[in-house]
């Protein structure tokens, strides 16, 4: 009874505090979503995930996807858009998708009948591509201030100078103000310090075996590290895509799904030569 | 080429004594004048001369090369000044032939119906047109009169320069017949005949002539007198609204500029509001005092009509150049253009007072838009065809309305039903598509089995799992005969990387040694 009162009396606080500072709206949004689910909080449906959440993942913030070598990209563009497509079902508006030009010289570009099966609908994306890095973190800064984006995706190679704590915190308040789900996606980078609410670093692993399929390709799965995590604790996963159900399930390592590969054998053919993957390009 | 040869003050300091300068080419195997200046002409020069006899006149004659392009580059760069007295202006394409056509120079078409009140009625403009082109350095000779063809004529061949409207019939009576615009062969016929000036055939009956000299003469005849109707061809098309501002003394500051973008738009806002529309595409134009014309551009995502977003499109466009406009010693008129201008959706703010829905999306694009180009901010479009590449398209957000989105995302969503419903939901398309598959060195069973290994930007990968071939045909009506059809395979290397490779070819239906194409990265 006392309780309810106390956090009666902290709402009217807090919406009194949103009223005269508008960078506290977060607190004012939370406030109210504790009644009812305005989008600002997504679940994963995956309750190892959910679980190291304070409070549910919360969607109106800045995230950082990241993945280690540009192979990856496909890996981390595809956990991208499960999760934006989540977080957009009870969002309208469109998403900008900006695209820093050095991305495009390896990293492909996106393929819209790929991302509509991450149930992403591709006439929502507005596609950006800056002539440079100024242009692009200028556009970024631009999109984030308009309240009627659902989300905004910063597409970016390595570690570059200019994105820095300041850059990112800029991005998060807007984020938090204008409720919009702004992303970082970082091909190729080092982990490094910014305002981000979360890091995942993604990683593609062999694909969970079908019966009915015998050399197939069955769920894919993907290894996801939470590397940060502003409102709770970090974790270590292994989630595959669902096409049937369109969302992630957990998919525990521990599960021996495949009989041990051939040239892992002691008594297999030597590999020939040695194979080296060079992990940046800069 | 004065300023070039005497010095930045040669117009005040006078004609220096120099020998006559003469352009040259190469006509009928020959080096003849093309172009005599004032003082060549009057030493008893003329066009056509051969060089040798030129030099036999003065030995040391100024000659340089004739150059037809860069002539043709000056001339259009006039035709840009001349817009600040009508938008109607049209470059003579009557003499750019060659030459020969009776020795013409090149010369400038004004439509100034309706404009000359503006610069203090007809003989005031035609002074100001002339000192002003005086003032830059170019000689010209202009006239005034109801059609075009009789101007053409006065300007040439006559030293009126004014011909008051309806006397221009009895005016060209006097003038040769070289003024009519006709060819030289046409020109040496009538010579003979003894026909000298336009009087002389103004007055013979028609059949004859026609029969004679074909429909050319009498047509250039009629245009002339006014007798046919002569269209000129503006260079540009004649934007839909346009306001202007002259300045007395030349403004420099961008932020002057603005200032000035801000009045047009607000006297513009008035005849917007009158016909309920929006521009979509502006053009602001910019008239330095030393004759260049700067033009910049920008183009909206929804019909804009209210000041402040008409400056802000401005302001964004003018910081994307990185550097400021050339300004020079200042521009001295500023104009604004409505290129294009569209029905505004009905205004209706909603109840509790807050911003109009969809403004502020339309005004990001516009203002990353003008900042970065148009053509950076785009959309995805479904295409109908197979071929990845091909099947999708960007296309600028500015550029497609707000209907379009709703059919496109029926269309991308009936598309991806269609692989939700056939059997084993499976991911079928990558999410990142290689814009140039790229070739790799793989090993692969024949005919169409999958690759086993592959080498792809220096790395071995070995193939664990596939599953295709899903094979795409080519388009025969784009590519042509001959064209090889993909099989498209899905698989998953033993560190877990899915990628989409085809085979271009069918092996040794096709071809004998197919290629094999990395196009794509699943996820």
């Amino acid at each position: 009874m006392q309780k309810t009162r106390v956090l009666q009396r902290l709402e009217t606080l807090q919406e009194a505090v949103a009223k005269i500072d508008g960078r506290h709206a977060s607190f004012a949004r939370r406030a109210r979503s504790r009644g009812h689910n305005d989008g600002s909080i997504v679940d994963f449906d995956i309750a190892a995930i959910d679980g190291v959440f304070d409070g549910g993942f919360p969607a109106f913030a800045l995230h950082e996807v990241r993945c280690s070598l540009t192979r990856d990209i496909g890996a981390a563009t595809g956990f991208l858009a499960g999760l934006l497509a989540g977080c957009m079902q009870q969002r309208q508006g469109r998403i900008v998708w900006i695209c820093d030009p050095a991305c495009r010289l390896d990293g492909g570009q996106l393929f819209p009948a790929g991302l509509a099966m991450f149930g992403l609908d591709p006439a929502r994306l507005v596609v950006v591509q800056p002539v440079d890095l100024k242009a692009a973190l200028w556009a970024s800064d631009e999109a984030a201030k308009c309240q009627e984006l659902a989300g905004v995706i910063f597409q970016v190679k390595g570690n570059p100078r200019n994105f820095d704590m300041t850059a990112t915190r800029r991005l998060m308040l807007k984020a938090q103000q204008n409720g919009q789900f702004i992303a970082i996606l970082r091909q190729g980078g080092e982990e490094e310090a910014n305002a981000a609410a979360t890091r995942w670093h993604v990683r593609a692993q062999p694909s969970m075996v079908d019966p009915d399929i015998q050399r197939g390709i069955g769920l894919l799965r993907l290894n996801l590290v939470l590397e940060r995590n502003r409102h709770g604790q970090t974790g270590h996963w292994t989630i595959a895509w669902n096409q049937k159900t369109h969302g992630f399930e957990h998919a525990p390592t521990h599960y021996v799904d495949r009989p041990a590969l051939s040239s892992d054998r002691s008594d297999g053919a030597p590999q020939m030569g040695q194979v080296m993957a060079f992990e940046r390009a800069s | 080429m004065a300023r070039r040869k005497w010095g930045k003050s040669w117009r005040l300091n006078g004609r220096p004594d120099a020998p006559p300068i003469v352009a040259i080419a190469k006509i009928k195997n020959a080096m003849r004048l093309v172009a005599v200046d004032a003082c060549g002409r009057e030493a008893g020069l003329r066009m056509d001369q051969t060089l040798s006899d030129a030099r036999a006149l003065f030995p040391d004659l100024d000659v340089f090369d004739h150059d037809p392009a860069a002539d043709a580059v000056l001339l259009s760069a006039i035709a840009a000044w001349c817009d600040r007295y009508t938008p109607l202006v049209a470059l003579d394409r009557s003499c750019q032939s060659d030459g020969s056509a009776g020795g013409n120079c090149a010369g400038l078409v004004l439509d100034i119906t309706g404009c000359a009140h503006l610069f203090g009625g007809e003989e005031a403009m035609l002074l100001d047109v002339v000192g002003r082109l005086r003032a830059a350095g170019l000689m010209a000779s202009a006239a005034i009169a109801d059609t075009p063809g009789a101007a053409w004529a006065f300007a040439r061949y006559s030293d009126r320069q004014i011909i008051t409207s309806g006397d221009h019939q009895r005016q060209l009576l006097d003038l040769p017949l070289i003024s009519l615009r006709l060819d030289m062969p046409m020109l040496d016929m009538l010579k003979k005949l003894g026909l000298r000036t336009i009087g002389c055939i103004a007055g013979l009956p028609r059949a004859p002539l026609a029969a004679r000299f074909g429909n050319g003469l009498l047509q250039r005849l009629d245009q002339a007198l006014g007798r046919q109707e002569e269209a000129i061809s503006p260079r540009l098309p004649v934007p839909e609204l346009s306001s202007e501002r002259i300045f007395a003394e030349p403004i420099i500051l961008q932020d002057d500029i603005e200032r000035t973008v801000g009045q047009l738009a607000g006297h513009l806002r008035q005849r917007f509001d009158e016909r309920q529309l929006g521009a979509r595409a502006l053009e602001l134009k910019l008239f330095r005092v030393d004759g260049h014309v700067a033009c910049v551009r920008v183009r909206a995502a929804s019909p804009v009509y209210s000041i402040d977003r008409i400056v802000m499109l401005f302001r964004e466009r003018i910081a994307g150049f990185h550097d400021d406009l050339e300004a020079g010693f200042g521009f001295d008129l500023v104009r604004l253009n409505v290129l294009e201008s569209e029905a505004r959706q009905s205004e209706q703010g909603d109840l509790t007072g807050g911003s109009m829905r969809g403004e502020g999306f339309s005004n990001l694009v516009d203002k990353l838009g003008a900042r970065l180009g148009t053509d950076r901010v785009q959309r995805f479009v479904a295409a109908g065809t197979h071929i990845p590449e091909r099947s999708f398209g960007l296309l600028p957000e500015a550029s497609c309305g707000q209907k379009d989105a709703g059919a496109q995302a029926v269309l991308w969503r009936q598309d991806n039903h269609g692989h939700e419903g056939d059997g084993p939901a499976v991911l079928t398309r990558p999410v990142i598509l290689f814009e140039r598959p790229e070739q790799v060195e793989a090993i692969a069973e024949v005919p169409d089995g999958p690759p086993v290994r592959f080498r792809w930007r220096r790395t071995l990968y070995r193939i664990e799992r596939s599953e295709g071939p899903e094979r795409i045909a080519c388009e025969w009506w784009r590519d042509g005969r001959g064209g090889y059809s993909r099989d498209y395979f899905r698989v998953e290397d033993d560190q877990g990387y899915r990628f989409w490779m085809f085979r271009l070819g069918l092996f040794e239906r096709e071809t004998g040694n197919p290629k094999w194409f990395m196009h794509g990265v699943f996820a």
